[in-house]
């Protein structure tokens, strides 16, 4: 337990973090308010007109409630999976990890503790960013004219910890991912560089592979809770959510297994 | 005497690159060890074999009078070390970074973090971030995070690097506390005055292997030299008198930038024979020096040329 309470104490001394959860919370603020202050210049009728109620049903609620967690999911991820990479270099690029070993600690167990912390900051971070998000789209409903009635609905609301348990598990498999690539690397800015090309490239194959690349890493995790509507980023070839849940939990602990597996295995060189 | 370290025939290879050749070193328990040896001869791989950083190819290490393999991690609770550069989150103080450090391996006393950073003079800045350290202070902190768990053997790699003269006797007399305390240290050096004020014992490598290993004195005793400065014109007729009693061998011309100098290879308790002689001789010398001339030594032994910038200060003593 040390090893995660110092390594949490580090990410929060560390800008980068409060960075990246920033700029996740800034986008979700561009989002909302763009929507908001601009549907409505969208016409009525004509085939824009199916935008336009898209775009107001992502600020109506109950639905916001869900359209808030993917929207956190998708850029959490990307994000999370760069920052994880940037960290898990680091202690490579910096030595840290060199200095630890030479101190005769467990080599698997430092970097799983380093994971571990990224994961409750990760979950720490989600809870606020969804909440500034929850305020974002309230705003943005606010400024379009859509009604708040559905913002307390029970049903919802009683399901929010359920969806957001979903959502950290897509975003702890796709920082765990991160970190792994950046493992392999052992390079801050190769693991940055090559987690975010297995993302986008992961993205482009869904393209031409649909039903194999559901299965993987990303793709999976993007499912793990449902999606209203393919303009909240759904994918007719995604997996369903029960399904998304187990194919995530395993490229996990299979993420954690390489992080582990390969830093038992690595010369530390400079 | 016990031996805190030794390592017997090993071997280490990066792809076609040997760096250990059959490495044999003892450290007795209680001294201070100089690790000598220029560049690329294979120190800093011993070190990082010695904390499993890396695996030997063959060999086998002792550490603390017990088998030591790269999964007995446990072992190194007891062993500290600064490995090449000293390692730090820029983001963190120093104070953070210690804290960090204690955080793995083996447990610290409260208090310790504290008063490692006086030790090292850190304390004033320990709360400013790392990354605004010059280079002697990132070296002080990764000192003090070697001292960590009260080690009984330290591992040093060049820990003058970046140090100012005051940095270096400060840290000279705290390694020669812990030494006179019953731990051993161990301090991979290229400079040669360093490792002859610091060590007792002294192991000097070259192409990774151990090429002379003794006591200080025993190798400054071997490179003992007095030397004489004398005009050029009485240079051949000072050589041709000191050689009949000290070989001929042993007397040796050198014309040096300030002038002609005679080098014995001698005792320094010899001068006064040398001064004798040649007064006898009819030679009068302008300067006369006894000192040893490990320098040499280390340059026979290690087959460098002068080209190796580390070597050129102080190697008469």
């Amino acid at each position: 337990m040390r090893l995660v309470r110092s390594s949490l104490r580090k990410l929060v001394r560390r800008p980068a973090s409060w960075v990246t959860a920033g700029l996740i919370a800034a986008l979700l603020l561009l989002v909302y308010l763009g929507i908001g202050a601009t549907v409505n210049t969208l016409p009525t009728t004509g085939p824009r007109a199916v935008g336009r109620v898209a775009l107001l049903n992502i600020l109506t609620f109950p639905g916001a409630y869900d359209g808030v967690a993917t929207q956190l999911l998708d850029l959490g991820g990307l994000f999370g999976l760069a920052f994880a990479a940037a960290v898990a270099g680091s202690e490579w690029g910096w030595g840290t990890l060199k200095a630890a070993v030479a101190r005769g600690e467990s080599r698997s167990r430092y970097m799983l503790g380093s994971v571990g912390a990224l994961v409750l900051a990760a979950g720490l971070a989600m809870v606020v960013v969804y909440g500034v998000g929850i305020g974002a789209a309230v705003l943005g409903a606010s400024l379009a004219g859509v009604s708040l009635t559905g913002l307390s609905d029970a049903a919802t609301i009683g399901g929010l910890p359920g969806t957001l348990l979903h959502v950290w598990l897509g975003l702890a498999e796709e920082i765990a991912v991160g970190f792994a690539v950046a493992t392999l690397t052992r390079s801050q800015l190769a693991g940055v560089g090559a987690g975010i090309a297995l993302f986008f490239g992961e993205q482009f194959a869904t393209l031409i592979l649909p039903d194999v690349v559901k299965y993987l890493p990303f793709n999976a995790a993007s499912a793990v809770v449902e999606r209203a509507n393919l303009a909240a980023g759904g994918s007719p070839a995604a997996l369903p959510p029960d399904q998304a849940t187990l194919v995530t939990a395993i490229w996990l602990v299979a993420a954690l297994a390489l992080v582990a597996g390969a830093t038992e295995r690595a010369e530390i060189g400079s | 005497m016990t031996t805190a370290l030794a390592v017997h025939g090993l071997r280490k290879a990066y792809g076609s690159r040997i760096a250990l050749d059959g490495l044999d070193l003892e450290v007795p328990t209680g001294t201070v060890y100089g690790f000598l040896g220029p560049n690329g001869a294979g120190k800093t791989t011993t070190m990082r074999l010695l904390v499993g950083l890396i695996r030997p190819d063959a060999g086998t290490l002792e550490v603390l009078g017990r088998p030591y393999t790269w999964h007995d991690r446990h072992r190194l609770f007891d062993v500290g070390a600064l490995i090449e550069t000293p390692s730090f989150y820029p983001f963190l103080s120093g104070r953070e970074n210690l804290r960090a450090a204690a955080a793995t391996g083996a447990p610290v006393a409260r208090g310790r973090v504290d008063a490692l950073l006086t030790m090292v003079g850190l304390r004033e800045r320990a709360g400013d971030k790392v990354g605004g350290y010059s280079l002697g202070m990132k070296q002080r902190l990764g000192i003090a995070a070697a001292l960590l768990s009260d080690p009984s053997l330290l591992l040093l790699d060049e820990p003058a690097n970046g140090l100012d003269p005051g940095g270096i006797a400060g840290m000279r007399d705290a390694l020669r506390a812990l030494a006179a305390a019953g731990k051993t240290v161990l301090v991979s050096s290229h400079i040669l005055p360093e490792v002859q004020q610091l060590a007792d014992v002294v192991g000097i490598v070259a192409k990774g292997r151990l090429v002379r290993e003794g006591r200080v004195e025993e190798l400054l005793e071997a490179s003992a030299v007095v030397r004489v400065k004398v005009s050029q014109e009485a240079s051949a007729g000072a050589q041709a008198a000191l050689a009949p009693r000290f070989g001929a061998e042993a007397v040796k011309l050198s014309m040096a930038g300030d002038g002609t100098w005679l080098e014995i290879h001698t005792a320094g308790s010899r001068s006064a024979e040398v001064n004798q002689v040649l007064a006898q001789a009819g030679v009068y010398a302008s300067r006369l020096e006894p000192g040893s001339d490990l320098e040499s030594l280390f340059l026979e032994l290690t087959g460098e040329g002068s080209a190796d910038g580390g070597l050129g200060i102080g190697g008469v003593a």
